[in-house]
């Protein structure tokens, strides 16, 4: 499934993309192996969120995690194409592809607006 | 004694002395867990002593099969002892290693080795074949694992790493010596505390390296130039060749499609990235090989849990790229001697309360660490370094984080909440969590410790995969539980042992599912010390009709070995003896029914979130059907727990209103000895 590119971030947007959040506000996935069962990882950045995606056997709620983007970050316009990513996979692991794409992309995009170092906590 | 050494290494810390026990005299028990056990029993007088009592003991033991060619045999080593991890008690408890430390014991003729008291300074044991020396180890102390490592090779071979070493005018080898050791972490009596041998092989769990360390022992290196008699030498060949033939896979046309345990494909057990260039690396006398050495010298040995600790902070801080940070990170776990379940789980708990705003610079929990450079090898050095040293708030973290939040008046909330997800006897969580995999927590709660015993995750391993991926998994559950149920003896041909749906979970079919794996695995693979990573093997996708090795495998190759005549169901029993006979002791600890229940989110809080978002399958019934079902989003019913405890009681023989074993049970067992002391201390079971 192709997607088209999102478009450029605002400056406000790409700071809330790489900061930290606080612990209420935190996002729960696992990354699961046969011999260690489910790990239980606690996300406070969306780098971390993408970090995870790419794990080979990552699990994370799409939809919890939509919402997080929406609501935490206030990225309406990858929440959208977040949905329509889960709505589109034909199986838990496209979904997990297509949005770990998306959100590198959107990373990407709002590290090359240079706020990285001085926004992480 | 076909298999046997013939001797046991006791030693005792307090008055220099060492002295034989002859393992004749334990035959019985067979070897590992089940010697250890019975060594334990008659040697220390008060069990209720502290972990770090010099009247606790440590046995670190071997089985008639370390050191032969049986595939998946030779290398364990079973360390027991009054552990000092677990709370509320410090239970009586075991934990397991490989490597080539059992062989080398075994060929110096030794079958074990029992510490006892404290030494007045710290030592090191010199075992080179018969003789053996306590050496002063004040050079030694202060030292990380691999150094002090090291250092000994150094000592014993006299001329480096390579070469012979002269053990006498006849004797020699090319081999180093087999070092077992702590480092800072154990020697300053840390409850999260190792022993370690070579690069990554740790008896990690119970506080064994704190242990040494309050004995002052830093280190038993053996080495050896002797061979183990076989009873069958030609059976344990043809044995070798059947099995190969009939189970093991053709590993270089692997096909994708292909499930076993005991002759699978290469092992995927690692949370970083695998090395670029890498050979395997297999214990001795393994057929497989789980662990690598990498060109780039970080990460060595190193598999399952370690690999986790730092993998994915070392890619969220270098923008998805694994970075040496992971790998070095896991290296300082080895180095400074630190369980890494505590070092994980307590990472992920203590970065929560950084950002709850608890913990850090000037805040209620003082704590110095930069948080902005987790993900750095910085930050890691920093952290393990603290809990090593005890440094500042470091002394707490030295405790086990159970420990550090009980100090810090957090301890009832967060084990409310789960933000400290340690769900049994004050322990930190594995990974096949109580209320979606319960017969690992069920054997957890109900024994001493995190069981660390993978029998059954294939039955979520294969689904859970298989179901995220668009596929339909293969075998189907129904297959598979009739295949596994099977093997299952002396419950055998019981499907609903497999059955983890929400209504069967706290059955009589699941108490029969936790006895079975309880008596299992403390003979087969904690006495005669069968390696986890590749035993039982129930299912295996070359055999026709998908049944793999187990029940048959097992027995063959231990009387090859040995010349016994043991049936598995003889094994079985003996588990269960063992198993009774640890009760005993855990009743004499102070054990009762009442304290064996889980941390409250157990009882609170869903597993893996509402379970609209399905992670976790396991085989189960719905409306009489077999399916692969969903198990995450749910959390246990304590009242429904407490009468699971009662059936599972019942089933072993114990009282029910105090979980303590009665006296027909052991006397049937052949533990009248158990029995009378019981009964004298008013702790038998009516």
């Amino acid at each position: 499934m192709s997607m088209a590119k999102l478009g450029d971030p605002s400056h406000e947007l790409a700071m809330r993309v790489l900061t930290e959040v606080d612990f209420e506000l935190r996002l729960n996935g696992f990354i699961l192996r046969e011999r260690a069962g489910a790990l239980p990882v606690t996300m406070y950045s969306f780098e971390e969120i993408v970090s995870l995606l790419n794990d080979p056997y990552p699990r994370v709620d799409f939809n919890e995690l939509e919402g997080w983007v929406r609501e935490t970050v206030g990225d309406a316009e990858l929440a959208e194409r977040i949905a329509e990513a889960i709505r589109k996979g034909n199986n838990d692991q496209d979904r997990t592809y297509l949005i770990r794409d998306l959100m590198e992309e959107r990373l990407s995009q709002c590290k090359m607006e240079g706020y990285y170092e001085e926004n992480i906590a | 004694m076909n298999g046997y050494a013939g001797k046991i290494l006791r030693i005792d810390l307090t008055d220099r002395r060492i002295s034989t026990i002859y393992t004749k005299d334990y035959e019985q028990w067979v070897g590992g867990h089940g010697m250890g056990s019975a060594i334990f029993w008659d040697l220390v007088k008060d069990k209720a002593v502290s972990g770090f009592d010099p009247r606790n003991i440590v046995t670190v033991m071997t089985s008639p099969l370390s050191g032969t060619l049986v595939p998946g045999a030779s290398s364990r080593t079973e360390v027991q002892g009054i552990g000092v991890q677990s709370s509320p008690i410090e239970w009586f408890t075991r934990s397991n290693f490989g490597g080539r430390f059992a062989p080398m014991l075994k060929y110096a003729g030794w079958d074990g080795v029992v510490i006892e008291g404290k030494a007045d300074k710290p030592v090191w044991v010199d075992i080179r074949n018969e003789d053996v020396k306590i050496k002063d180890a004040r050079h030694l102390w202060g030292l990380d694992t691999w150094k002090a490592q090291q250092e000994i090779w150094k000592e014993v071979s006299g001329h480096g790493f390579s070469g012979w070493v002269e053990l006498d005018s006849e004797r020699r080898t090319t081999q180093r010596p087999a070092v077992l050791t702590v480092g800072p972490a154990g020697e300053n009596l840390s409850r999260t505390a190792c022993l370690i041998h070579d690069a990554g092989n740790a008896s990690g769990q119970g506080g064994f390296g704190g242990i040494w360390g309050s004995k002052n022992l830093k280190a038993i290196s053996v080495i050896g130039t002797g061979s183990i008699q076989i009873a069958d030498p030609k059976g344990l060949m043809e044995a070798r060749l059947w099995a190969q033939a009939k189970y093991s896979m053709d590993l270089k046309n692997i096909d994708a499609s292909w499930f076993a345990r005991f002759g699978r494909k290469r092992p995927q057990n690692r949370f970083w990235d695998p090395h670029e260039s890498a050979r395997l690396q297999a214990c001795i006398g393994c057929h497989l090989g789980c662990k690598e050495r990498s060109d780039t010298g970080y990460g060595n040995e190193s598999t399952c849990e370690e690999t986790a600790f730092y993998a994915g902070y070392d890619k969220a801080k270098h923008g998805g790229k694994q970075t040496s940070a992971a790998y070095i990170a896991t290296d300082l776990l080895q180095k400074y001697g630190i369980n890494s379940y505590e070092a994980t789980r307590g990472l992920t708990y203590i970065r929560a309360l950084q950002r709850m705003g608890v913990l850090g610079r000037g805040k209620r929990l003082e704590c110095d660490l930069d948080f902005r450079k987790l993900g750095e090898t910085e930050f890691a050095d920093a952290f393990l370094n603290m809990i090593a040293y005890r440094k500042g708030i470091g002394d707490d973290f030295a405790e086990g984080f159970f420990r550090a939040a009980k100090r810090w008046g957090r301890l009832e909330e967060d084990l409310k909440t789960g933000i400290l997800p340690y769900s049994y006897w004050g322990l930190p969580e594995h990974g096949y969590d109580p209320r979606a995999e319960v017969e690992w927590g069920f054997g957890s709660i109900l024994g001493d410790r995190d069981i660390n015993e993978h029998d059954f995750n294939f039955l979520f391993w294969w689904p859970s995969g298989a179901i995220w991926a668009g596929k339909t998994p293969q075998p189907p559950a129904e297959q598979v539980v009739k295949i596994v149920a099977e093997k299952l003896i002396p419950y055998e041909n019981n499907p609903l042992m497999l059955d983890f749906s929400t209504d069967n979970i706290y059955s009589d079919h699941i108490a029969k599912l936790v006895a079975w794996h309880r008596h299992y695995t403390r003979f087969w693979k904690q006495s005669v010390l069968y390696c986890d990573h590749r035993w039982p093997e129930f299912i295996n996708s070359k055999v026709p009709g998908y049944k793999g090795l187990t029940g048959e495998g097992e027995p063959r190759f231990f009387n090859v070995v040995t010349g016994k005549k043991f049936s598995f169901v003889d094994g079985m029993e003996l588990g269960k003896k063992i198993w009774n006979l640890d009760n005993a002791i855990w009743t004499l600890q102070g054990r009762h029914r009442d304290m064996v229940h889980f941390s409250d989110y157990i009882y609170n809080v869903l597993f893996a979130g509402s379970g609209n978002y399905a992670i976790y399958y396991l085989p189960g019934r719905e409306k009489g059907w077999w399916d692969y079902i969903c198990v995450n989003g749910r959390h246990l019913d304590k009242a429904k727990f407490e009468e699971f405890k009662t059936r599972f009681y019942n089933l072993e023989g114990w009282d029910s209103r105090t979980g303590w074993p009665k006296k027909g049970t052991l006397e049937s067992l052949g533990l009248k000895f158990v029995a009378d002391e019981l009964e004298k201390k008013r702790k038998i079971g009516v």
